[in-house]
């Protein structure tokens, strides 16, 4: 899901950048640190949509570098347990498939795919029931409930369902 | 059930069958957890009530015998509440949920400045921002004023819902109340309170959805 939220974060800027372009020069530093990276608390920081105030700098002690702290608002993107996602798979294989939900990977294994889906090997991997009516393979849209969160320093890993109620393929490519 | 596959193309009859199976499915895996839920409390009680299994067994190994049976109390536990949505527990309160069709219009807003900053080389566009909008325009396109469906989903608030369910039912694009009941479990306790305005919401978004 979506958020927008206000977060913090002490710049630290070379005293080169001192002067009428100081501002403008700590957001694109900001713009540069921020966006695209992922922590497990925020999750995805998808873009800053504005900066609500820069604090007073404090000189560091031995560097000349400075530091400001620096409030600004930005678009994130958090998976979380429970959320329903619409997502693309983007490959099949025999231990389940993987879907892509925005900047989020998610791994669907085979035991969270309903039993009447069998995998089926070939040029195009795909699961499929076995009177062929549904398919999930690769382009496939598939609708799935996150069960499980991974987050390291760059991205953010989920496992997924679609082996409850309302879940399931959304669209195939091949129709 | 006409309502579950209505919402896709091709989708009537795959979301049929895929949602019929893992009805059966379920329950088959349900009674599976069960099973092995009975194994262990039988394991566990067993001995308890003979005796025999356990008596071979070192101190350390009953010690065992009790963690399994927490472990077997676990799963009774877990069975009623299917996994649920905490997003607002586990995040700070200065926190807006966005539905995907708000966010498309922020992100878009931004994407017009980024054309003019990407002609600065340092700055770059990360391809996850490319990879967000992707996904908040499929939710934006489906509707065709996010004020409108922020007010919609406002008035369901009032009833109770979290701000984080209400966009997750605007994103997923339900079709009745019951799928909606189903896939927010968190919603189910108050289902008899909540069919109602939930109802008169599906309604009037999927008066604001643009026609495929």
């Amino acid at each position: 899901m979506f958020f927008h939220i206000v977060l913090e974060r002490n710049m630290q800027l070379h005293p080169r950048h001192f002067g009428r372009d100081l501002r403008p020069k700590l957001v694109s530093k900001l713009m540069k640190d921020v966006e695209g990276t992922c922590s497990g608390r925020h999750g995805f920081i998808v873009a800053i949509t504005g900066v609500e105030n820069v604090g007073n700098g404090l000189i560091r002690d031995g560097t000349g570098f400075v530091t400001f702290p620096v409030k600004y608002q930005c678009v994130v993107f958090r998976p979380f347990k429970g959320e329903i996602l619409e997502a693309v798979v983007t490959m099949v294989n025999k231990m389940g498939f993987f879907a892509e939900a925005g900047p989020v990977q998610i791994f669907v294994s085979n035991h969270l795919i309903p039993d009447d889906m069998e995998f089926q090997s070939g040029d195009m991997p795909n699961y499929t029931t076995s009177d062929g009516s549904v398919k999930i393979q690769k382009e496939s849209e598939v609708r799935l409930k996150i069960i499980g969160t991974r987050v390291d320093a760059t991205e953010i890993f989920c496992i997924g369902t679609i082996k409850d109620d309302f879940l399931g393929v959304i669209s195939d490519p091949t129709s | 059930m006409g309502d579950k596959g209505g919402k896709g193309y091709s989708v009537p009859k795959p979301r049929k069958s895929s949602l019929k199976t893992p009805l059966s499915n379920n329950g088959s895996a349900k009674s599976k957890h069960g099973v092995n839920v009975q194994f262990e409390a039988d394991l566990n009680f067993s001995p308890r009530n003979g005796g025999k299994g356990e008596s071979p067994m070192t101190n350390g190994k009953g010690g065992k015998g009790d963690k399994v049976a927490n472990g077997g109390k676990k799963p009774e536990k877990k069975t009623p509440p299917p996994v649920q949505l905490r997003v607002e527990k586990d995040l700070p309160e200065n926190v807006t949920c966005l539905t995907d069709c708000e966010a498309a219009e922020i992100l878009e807003g931004i994407q017009e400045q980024m054309v003019v900053l990407s002609e600065d080389p340092t700055i770059k566009i990360p391809i996850f921002f490319d990879k967000g909008l992707q996904l908040a325009k499929r939710g934006s396109d489906s509707y065709t004023s996010p004020q409108a469906v922020r007010e919609i989903l406002q008035r369901l608030k009032n009833h109770g819902v979290a701000d984080s369910e209400a966009c997750m039912i605007a994103n997923i694009h339900p079709e009745s109340a019951d799928e909606v009941f189903s896939l927010v479990p968190s919603l189910k306790g108050k289902k008899n309170k909540l069919r109602g305005p939930v109802e008169s919401a599906l309604g009037e978004l999927a008066k604001l959805r643009r026609s495929a």
